[in-house]
Parts: structure tokens; C-alpha cells; sequence
């Protein structure tokens, strides 16, 4: 078996009482687009600042090609870090804020010149190079950021939200900036978002952190056909949550009953919360028709809002519970449709989870 | 530029502010400046009409050693004063609060305590038989008394106690100012602590060093109590000069003659300061 180029052993962090991070796994391959999604409080900052060597696990380790970094300094590790926070150094122009890490690596003059100009023309900014930060926008202090943690071309790139203090389309346009820089340096990149759109649009992998621990490892749409738990259904796309009695299960699938109707080869997983199971259905993959199906759910409409290329239709159960269902413009069902109409909700069962 | 949008708005809001301080400067007119001119005239009004008193002032080796002493004093003062007070803001400033606080509180303290008691406290300590030379030769560390009050030295220690705080305050908040993950940034870089602090600390701390600094030296250009209880007869400071012109010669010429000299001095400190931290400012966040 080939050593992983970076693992990450059984991280578990307390601060006093308090476990920040209670048991992290992971093995992040060379050249990989990482991302850390979670919830404030989930974990995954402490986990990347551990990496970085701000901090140290209480227990557990990390492996660069296979040897250990917990001995190793910050100032030693030769990785590089975007922050969430502006972290130029005001005193310091562009070019020398760049010129930084390679100053104090004592590099010669001319190489650090070249250097300089190469990052600046990675993260468009050529002509940049006097300016102070504090003449600079948001967007462009964190572009020169990242040129200053990728100017000593580090095996591995830390991004902790650092686009979070940016308006929507700025991050939009940066987070292009950023694909586009990965691709053409390959570097590693380790990136922290609780912003699940952001992580889908940027990541190879993404690791969903809940509660300390990550739940679960996989590419977008794994996350988002498979969910390993109740947290990362919710975490990743939309869904509704039936309560629904368990009538038997086998292989991984469970045959339900919810609200008098039985769906069976439901997929099913056993991680989760303990107060009994639960139906996940997404809104975009239900049917809605105003005759019953042979497999489908009474409802009752509450609300219909227009949303450009798609219309949302909110329903409720028979049983009260709110379910959403989500349909093209200018689907037959839709037209007519109003408020209190009776309805009928059905599904491909592959397409629905239960967690139990 | 923003602010040339916003200025007018920011016109009307001064001259609002300006109104308010009127009585303010009314009263400073009325009891400082007139007094101040005045005193300023009589230098070149006494005994007639000239400028003889600047000559003699200017002309005199004795008066220049005055002057000496007094910028000798004040920027020895000024640099163990920084070089005391930045490890020591420092180290607050990266504290535990309420440790910090406890700190905070004994500075204070002291600030807030009488001054004659804090330099005859002073006095007790540095005398020949005094608690440090009573402990350095009780160590065996010196056979004699060291002369360490009614001279300079003693001055010189007397006022950096004093002048502490004036130090590590505005230091103490440019250090707070300092977002933490800039110095995480630095140490991502590389950089070791050596060049963290050189290249990165001490750079921003700048500014508060400057203001501290220059606080500092002027307020010891004009100090009085210290120099006049700690200090010898044979070596005055200006002010102390000033006081007996005024007092013991009653020759307000004379007086007034060494008080502009101090003032066009303290004014011009202050000129280069304010040049200096607004190029701060316009070039930091």
C-alpha cells in the first residue's frame, strides 16, 4: 500500500472541558481540492489550525508523506495559509508582502523578483505591486494573500473561509480565481466553508464536519445521492424529514409505512440520531398530481412561491409535517394549483432515505 | 478619494464641534496664552528692549550645559523607557485579562500616587545608605556607595519611573490593535520569531513607540519635581534653570528667555510628530 500524501490520524482536541475535535480521519491525496463543511463549532477550523500548527492535538496525528508535522513549527512547515481575516501586513507593500516568505528565506534578489512577478500574474494583479493593503479592496487583499502562501510553492494550501467577508458576487468571481489557480499550480488545497454551495462549487472531495467528527467523505454528488446521516442530507441540497414506522428491513433497505402508504426498497442507513426513523425526500426529485397514485402521500397546499425557472409548492402531511416539492415552470400540475387544494406527492423510492 | 466626497459634511461637523469647545478655548486664552505671551515679552522687554537675555542665555557655557543635561536626561529617559516599556506592553497586551487588569491597576496606582512621595520613595532607596547600595554591598557586589542620587543617574532613574506609563499605554493599545493571525500569517511564512518581531511587530508597533516617545521627551524636557529632588545643584535641568531665574534672581527676563527656548523646542517635537503620524495613519489600515 502506498503511503497517503497527507493523513490525518484520529485528531481529537480539548480545550479544558470542551472537545473542539473528537475524532478525525482522513487521507487527502497530492494535487486534491479538499473541502471542510460545517456548521461554526463543528470542528473544522480547529482541525486546519491544528494542520497549520497553531495548535496541537491533545491526541492523534498528522502525516505529510508519511512523517509526522506535530514537531514541527509553524514557521517550519512550508505550508501555506489563506485566513479568513485580512492578513497582509499593512506596513508592507503588494510586492513585498509577497516578497515576504522568500525574504525570510534568504533567496536571491533576482529570484525573488521573478517570484514576485510570476504570483502576481497567477492571481491578476500585475502592476499591483506598490500598492499598500490598505488601498486595496476586500477581493484584491485576498488574492494577494494567496499569492504570498503560494510564493514558496507550499505542498499544501490552507484556505479557512476566505471569502466570507466578500459580497456574493465577489465570492463568486474568486472562487472561480481559486479553481482556476488549483488547476494551474496543482497544489493541495485544504478549504473551510460552511457555505455548502461554495464547497460544491470549488471541491474534488468534501468532508462534512458535524459535531467533531466528519460524517462523511465524498465528491458533491455522492454527498448528495448518498448521505451518510441525517446531517449531511440536510447539510447538502434541500429535504423534508417524515416521521415513518419501520416495517422490516434487508440489504440496506427498509420497507415504511407513512401516512397509511407503503414504500418499500427504500434505502437505508443506520447512522443517526436515535428518536426513531425518518423519511428524506428532496423536493426536485417528487411528483405531484391531484389523483392518488398507487405509491404516493396526501397532502394538503400551503403555499406556492414562483422562483424564475422553478416553482415551490409547500404542502402539508396529513399528519402536519411540511413537505416541499419543487417543480419546472410551467409543469401541468402546477397550473390551476392554489392554496388548500388537495394534492397527492408521490416518489421513486431509490431516490428517498431512511434513517433510522 | 472618499473623503473629498465627504467633506462637507465633515466641515459642518467641525465647525458644530468648534463652537462647543469656545468657553474651553476662552478660558485657555484668558489664563494660559495671555500669561504665557506675556511672560514671553518680558524676555525680550528686560531689563530693555532687545535681546540680550538670549544672548546671555545662548552665550553662556553654563546655560548650555543646563541645556545639555536637560536633552541628555530626556532622551536617555526616553530610550530605557521604550526599551523597559515594550517588553512590557507586550506582555500585557498578550496576557490573560485579568491578569492583565491586576497589572493595569498597580500601574495605575502609581500613576495616580502623589509624586513628591514617589520621588522621596525614590530618594530613600538611591541614598548612600540606602536599600540598593545597603544590598549591592551586603552581596558584596561593591566595597563603597555608589553615588546614585543628587547627581543625574539619579534623576535619570527617578524619571523613567515615572515617564513608564506614558510608554507602555499607547503601546499597549497599538499592540492590541495587531490582529493576532497577522503574526500566525508571518510564522506560516516562515519567518522565525526574531524575524516575526523585527519585520512585522516592530514596524506596526511604530506608531505608539513615536507617540510614546515623543510624549516622553518633551514632558522630561520640562520636568521639574524629579530633577529638583533627586538631582544635584551642580548639574540643573531647564527647568529648574527657569524656576530660580523666577524665584531666587527674580530676573523674569532671563526666566522668559529659557521658557521660549523650551516651548519653540517642544513645539517643534510636536510639528514633527504630527507629521509623522499622519504619514502613519494615511499609510496603515
Amino acid at each position: 500500500m502506498t503511503t497517503p500524501f497527507l493523513k490525518i490520524e484520529g485528531i481529537r482536541k480539548e480545550y479544558g472541558p470542551v472537545v473542539a475535535v473528537q475524532d478525525v480521519n482522513l487521507e487527502v491525496e497530492r494535487g486534491e481540492f479538499l473541502t471542510f463543511l460545517g456548521p461554526s463549532g463543528s470542528g473544522k477550523s480547529t482541525t486546519l489550525y491544528i494542520l497549520a500548527g497553531f495548535d496541537n492535538p491533545t491526541r492523534g496525528d498528522i502525516k505529510l508523506n508519511g512523517k509526522s508535522l506535530l514537531a514541527t513549527p509553524s514557521q517550519k512547515r512550508n505550508i501555506g495559509m489563506v485566513f479568513q481575516r485580512y492578513t497582509l501586513f499593512p506596513h508592507l507593500s503588494v510586492g513585498d508582502n509577497i516578497a515576504f516568505p522568500l525574504k525570510v528565506r534568504r533567496l536571491p534578489k533576482h529570484q525573488i523578483d521573478a517570484k514576485v512577478k510570476d504570483m502576481l500574474r497567477l492571481v491578476r494583479l500585475e502592476g499591483f505591486e506598490d500598492r499598500k493593503p490598505a488601498q486595496m479592496s476586500g477581493g484584491q487583499q485576498q488574492r494577494v494573500a494567496l499569492a504570498r502562501a503560494l510564493a514558496y510553492d507550499p505542498p499544501v494550501l490552507l484556505m479557512d473561509e476566505p471569502l466570507s467577508a466578500l459580497d456574493k458576487k465577489l465570492r463568486e468571481e474568486i472562487q472561480h480565481e481559486i479553481r482556476r489557480i488549483h488547476q494551474q499550480t496543482e497544489v493541495t488545497i485544504l478549504y473551510v466553508t460552511h457555505d455548502q454551495e461554495e464547497a460544491l462549487r470549488l471541491s474534488d472531495r468534501i468532508a462534512v464536519f458535524s459535531k467533531g467528527v466528519i460524517d462523511q467523505i465524498g465528491t458533491g454528488p455522492e454527498l448528495y445521492a448518498n448521505p451518510a446521516t441525517r446531517f449531511v442530507a440536510q447539510f447538502i441540497g434541500d429535504s423534508d424529514f417524515l416521521p415513518c414506522q419501520m416495517l422490516n428491513t434487508a440489504n440496506s433497505r427498509a420497507t415504511v409505512s407513512v401516512g397509511g402508504s407503503v414504500f418499500s426498497d427504500v434505502p437505508l442507513h443506520e447512522a443517526g440520531k436515535p428518536e426513531g426513523a425518518a423519511l428524506m425526500l428532496r423536493p426536485e426529485r417528487l411528483s405531484l398530481t391531484r389523483e392518488p397514485l398507487q405509491q404516493s402521500l396526501a397532502a394538503t397546499v400551503s403555499d406556492i412561491t414562483f422562483l424564475g425557472n422553478n416553482v415551490h409548492v409547500a404542502t402539508s402531511t396529513k399528519s402536519g409535517d411540511p413537505l416541499s416539492v419543487r417543480l419546472p415552470f410551467g409543469h401541468p400540475a402546477i397550473s390551476g394549483l392554489s392554496r388548500g387544494d388537495s394534492v397527492w406527492i408521490g416518489f421513486d423510492a431509490a431516490s428517498a432515505h431512511v434513517f433510522n | 478619494m472618499p473623503s473629498v466626497v465627504a467633506l462637507p459634511e465633515v466641515a459642518t461637523v467641525k465647525r458644530r464641534e468648534f463652537r462647543s469647545t469656545l468657553p474651553a478655548l476662552l478660558f485657555l486664552a484668558l489664563f494660559f496664552v495671555v500669561p504665557v505671551i506675556s511672560l514671553l515679552l518680558r524676555s525680550v522687554l528686560e531689563p530693555q528692549l532687545g535681546l540680550q537675555n538670549y544672548v546671555e542665555l545662548l552665550g553662556s557655557s553654563t546655560y548650555l550645559k543646563v541645556f545639555f543635561n536637560t536633552f541628555m536626561v530626556s532622551a536617555v529617559v526616553t530610550i530605557v523607557s521604550l526599551t523597559i516599556g515594550f517588553p512590557v506592553a507586550w506582555t500585557l497586551a498578550i496576557m490573560p485579562s485579568r491578569w492583565a487588569a491586576i497589572v493595569f491597576a498597580i500601574l495605575l496606582l502609581s500613576m495616580w500616587t502623589n509624586l513628591l512621595a514617589r520621588t522621596y520613595a525614590w530618594m530613600v532607596l538611591l541614598q548612600r545608605t540606602g536599600l540598593i547600595n545597603k544590598m549591592l554591598m551586603g552581596l558584596g557586589v561593591i566595597d563603597k556607595p555608589l553615588a546614585l542620587v543628587n547627581n543625574l543617574t539619579g534623576v535619570t532613574i527617578g524619571m523613567t519611573y515615572i515617564m513608564l506609563p506614558f510608554i507602555i499605554l499607547p503601546l499597549y493599545g497599538t499592540i492590541r490593535k495587531i490582529d493576532p493571525a497577522i503574526l500566525q500569517a508571518a510564522a506560516l511564512c516562515g519567518a522565525n520569531r526574531w524575524q516575526a518581531l523585527t519585520r512585522v511587530l516592530l514596524p506596526l508597533t511604530v506608531p505608539g513607540m513615536a507617540a510614546g516617545a515623543l510624549m516622553v521627551f518633551v514632558m522630561s524636557l520640562g520636568y521639574f519635581v524629579t530633577p529638583a529632588l533627586l538631582g544635584g545643584t551642580s548639574n540643573m535641568m531647564l527647568a529648574e534653570l527657569i524656576a530660580q531665574f523666577v524665584q531666587s534672581l527674580v530676573n523674569w527676563g532671563m526666566g522668559g528667555a529659557a521658557a521660549l527656548v523650551l516651548l519653540v523646542v517642544t513645539l517643534t517635537l510636536y510639528a514633527v510628530q504630527l507629521r509623522f503620524v499622519g504619514d502613519e495613519s494615511e499609510g496603515g489600515r
